[in-house]
């Protein structure tokens, strides 16, 4: 739940990156990082194997500025994709104030796609969010491989895309659709705080 | 320098008397999702957020470890280092569950942020408000100003 400090006046939130394995959600906040100048960002924390996949989740504070006369700061984790650390997965949404789903547009990772996103709807409902509730931001990522091993943005939100979410087809790897993407949760969930305003923290 | 800095007004007492009375060099009551609540202490040093999300992970691990193997929940957790040693606890409060991360150093120890730790806990209770009327947060035309500043943000 987002934190808000009327005495300072301050907004924290969190934001999960969610995905399969290997779809592209570190991907994604090591371009932000890179992009980030370093007085706007904190260090990016990554908790990874040896092999460089996620272990229990990547960390990347991010200072937005001001807005409505907020200081605005976003926290955005990344979750492990691979199936049997669901454990951690689960501990990571805790709190979750948005959730952008990183897809793996190949065709051949569509049925882990669907498999990470019922994933997602069961952990959600586990911490009591109902996924129809929680801002959420689809990005189609690896949409510059070549054409015959991926679906179509389209073809991706018949898949995926049940509750008709903002969706951005991205090259997270290169930058292309990850600003849209951050631009489209962030968005969401100051829409969903300035609807129902911040109070008690349960 | 001692910095005192608390999201919601009702740490801020038993905290500072928690520190003073343990000797300990930095604490910080944050949410189970890692957000800092309050901080006192000598934060400097200290990447601030990120021992936060580590700390709220940590204590996340460790209960959902703590289950796998029948318990309810593990207690206290404590890691002593060559300068500093920390203490990580949770606790329930009024206001929903809080995870306190104390770190201290050779001027205190463990024995003594224990001693006081459940004076602490028990005044956080105490202090907590039940419940809290919703404020309104942003207005509604927030989104131009959000686009500006992440267009800034990646220099675009």
């Amino acid at each position: 739940m987002s934190l808000v400090n009327f005495t300072t006046r301050e907004i924290t939130c969190k934001i999960v990156y969610y995905g399969p394995g290997r779809s592209g959600k570190t991907t994604n906040l090591q371009y932000i990082y890179s992009q980030v100048p370093d007085d706007r960002k904190g260090r990016m924390v990554s908790l990874a194997t040896q092999t460089d996949r996620t272990l229990f989740f990547d960390f990347l504070p991010l200072d937005l500025g001001s807005i409505s006369g907020f200081t605005t700061k976003f926290q955005l984790y990344t979750v492990p994709g691979q199936v049997y650390y669901n454990a951690t997965r689960k501990l990571v949404l805790q709190g979750a104030d948005g959730v952008v789903f990183v897809a793996d547009s190949q065709l051949r990772q569509l049925d882990e796609n669907i498999e990470s996103l019922q994933n997602l709807q069961a952990n959600l409902l586990e911490h009591t969010i109902d996924v129809r509730t929680l801002p959420m931001v689809l990005q189609y990522n690896k949409q510059d491989l070549p054409r015959e091993l991926i679906l179509s943005k389209e073809e991706l939100d018949d898949a995926l895309n049940f509750r008709d979410a903002p969706a951005f087809p991205a090259d997270a790897l290169h930058g292309a659709g990850v600003f849209e993407t951050l631009q489209a949760v962030s968005a969401a969930v100051l829409r969903k705080l300035s609807d129902t305003g911040a109070g008690a923290r349960r | 320098m001692t910095v005192t800095t608390v999201v919601e007004q009702w740490t801020e007492q038993p905290l500072v008397r928690f520190v003073t009375q343990s000797g300990a060099r930095l604490c910080v009551v944050m949410t189970p999702a890692g957000q800092v609540l309050a901080q006192h202490g000598f934060t400097r040093a200290v990447d601030l957020m990120s021992a936060a999300a580590l700390g709220a992970a940590i204590m996340a691990s460790s209960s959902a470890l703590a289950q796998t193997v029948g318990e309810a929940t593990f207690g206290a957790l404590y890691h002593a280092g060559n300068k500093h040693g920390i203490h990580l606890a949770g606790c329930d409060t009024p206001r929903g569950r809080l995870v306190v991360l104390t770190v201290f150093g050779k001027e205190s120890s463990i024995g003594l942020v224990q001693l006081f730790f459940d004076e602490f806990i028990a005044g956080l209770r105490q202090a907590a408000p039940v419940s809290e009327a919703r404020k309104p947060v942003l207005a509604a035309d927030f989104e131009d100003q959000l686009n500006s500043s992440l267009a800034t943000l990646f220099r675009r």
